[in-house]
């Protein structure tokens, strides 16, 4: 029988299709650290979150906002020496908060991502204004304001559009969402 | 009579070792698998009479895809599958209607967590009554 895994198993595991990217290779030598363009919104750096996750420090990591600062440059990938695909592991750590509910309170990117799921499996595309609710009241008046000018500028391009649009044939694209996720069966 | 044998397929160890626990009081063996690759071993080195089975693991909804695996490997199509899933809460995918879809997802049972022990412990032991009862109208 399997024994319990420890975190970085778990994290291994949900890396396997890239045979488990080889976590426990890390030679600590920071090159992820230094290239990373977010590192100083991160509250540990990508180098430290290998770090924790081999130290087994599951709340440490799942509680930081590294992997919600993370924003998939993959320049930490291209330059690693061990190739780990430090990229990937941070979307799968963001999979796992966002499935167990463990995420850091206060962060936008959970239910950014929520929301932009939800949009698009019922339009068939990404709507702007729809997504907007969940970020702009988090930079106070001065956000709100300035999202509006952007928006209005957007609207007068035609870069945007004030109601959402749906692909053509979308009880198609349902149909292949419901193949690949079949739980819940539209009526 | 030997006890029950149940294979846990489901990358949560805290969900595992609760559910082990549930059902290991009410006289079940339990195994448990952490990923779909431990779960493929263990099957093909043991015999099972149940399976229950996560469906958010991996890079997705992994569970389905081993659901399907099971359902196509010809000695394995008989074993009862039993779906313990929190996909709707965890994925956003919210639509209304049936729980599952009958055609993409074979599997015998289904069940949103969280789940209340005593549902599971009925459910469990319906679908190993099933089985049972297949069993024996093939004997005939």
């Amino acid at each position: 029988m399997a024994e319990k895994p420890s975190f970085q198993k778990e994290v291994m595991n949900l890396m396997h299709v890239m045979d488990g990217n080889p976590i426990e290779a890390c030679i600590q030598c920071g090159t992820c650290s230094g290239s990373c363009p977010a590192v100083e919104y991160m509250d540990y750096s990508p180098r430290q979150i290998i770090a924790l996750i081999r130290a087994d420090k599951k709340d440490e990591v799942l509680s930081s906002d590294t992997i919600w600062c993370c924003s998939s440059c993959y320049y930490c990938t291209v330059r690693c020496p061990q190739n780990i695909k430090i990229t990937e592991m941070m979307y799968a750590l963001k999979r796992y908060c966002i499935w167990k509910h463990k995420h850091k309170s206060g962060v936008i990117g959970p239910d950014f991502s929520r929301k932009f799921v939800k949009i698009v499996v019922k339009t068939g595309k990404s709507y702007e204004p729809g997504l907007a609710p969940t970020f702009i009241f988090k930079y106070g008046v001065r956000g709100v304001i300035d999202n509006m000018i952007m928006g209005i500028s957007l609207l007068q391009k035609k870069r945007m559009a004030i109601m959402p649009k749906t692909v053509k044939r979308i009880a198609n694209f349902r149909r292949v969402l419901n193949r690949i996720i079949p739980i819940g069966v539209e009526q | 009579m030997d006890a029950k044998k149940i294979l846990m397929i489901d990358d949560d160890p805290d969900f595992v070792d609760a559910v082990k626990r549930i059902l290991e009081k009410a006289g079940y063996v339990v195994e448990a698998a952490y990923s779909p690759q431990e779960g493929y071993r263990a099957l093909d080195a043991n015999v099972y009479d149940l399976v229950l089975l996560d469906c958010m693991m991996g890079r997705g909804a992994e569970g389905i895809i081993v659901a399907r695996k099971l359902r196509k490997k010809k000695e394995l199509s008989n074993l009862p599958v039993l779906m313990i899933t929190g996909i709707r809460d965890q994925t956003g995918f919210f639509f209304v209607g049936d729980p599952k879809d009958e055609t993409f997802l074979p599997v015998d049972g289904f069940m949103e967590k969280p789940v209340e022990p005593e549902a599971l412990l009925q459910e469990v032991s319906r679908l190993l009554q099933s089985r049972k009862t297949n069993e024996s109208k093939k004997g005939e």
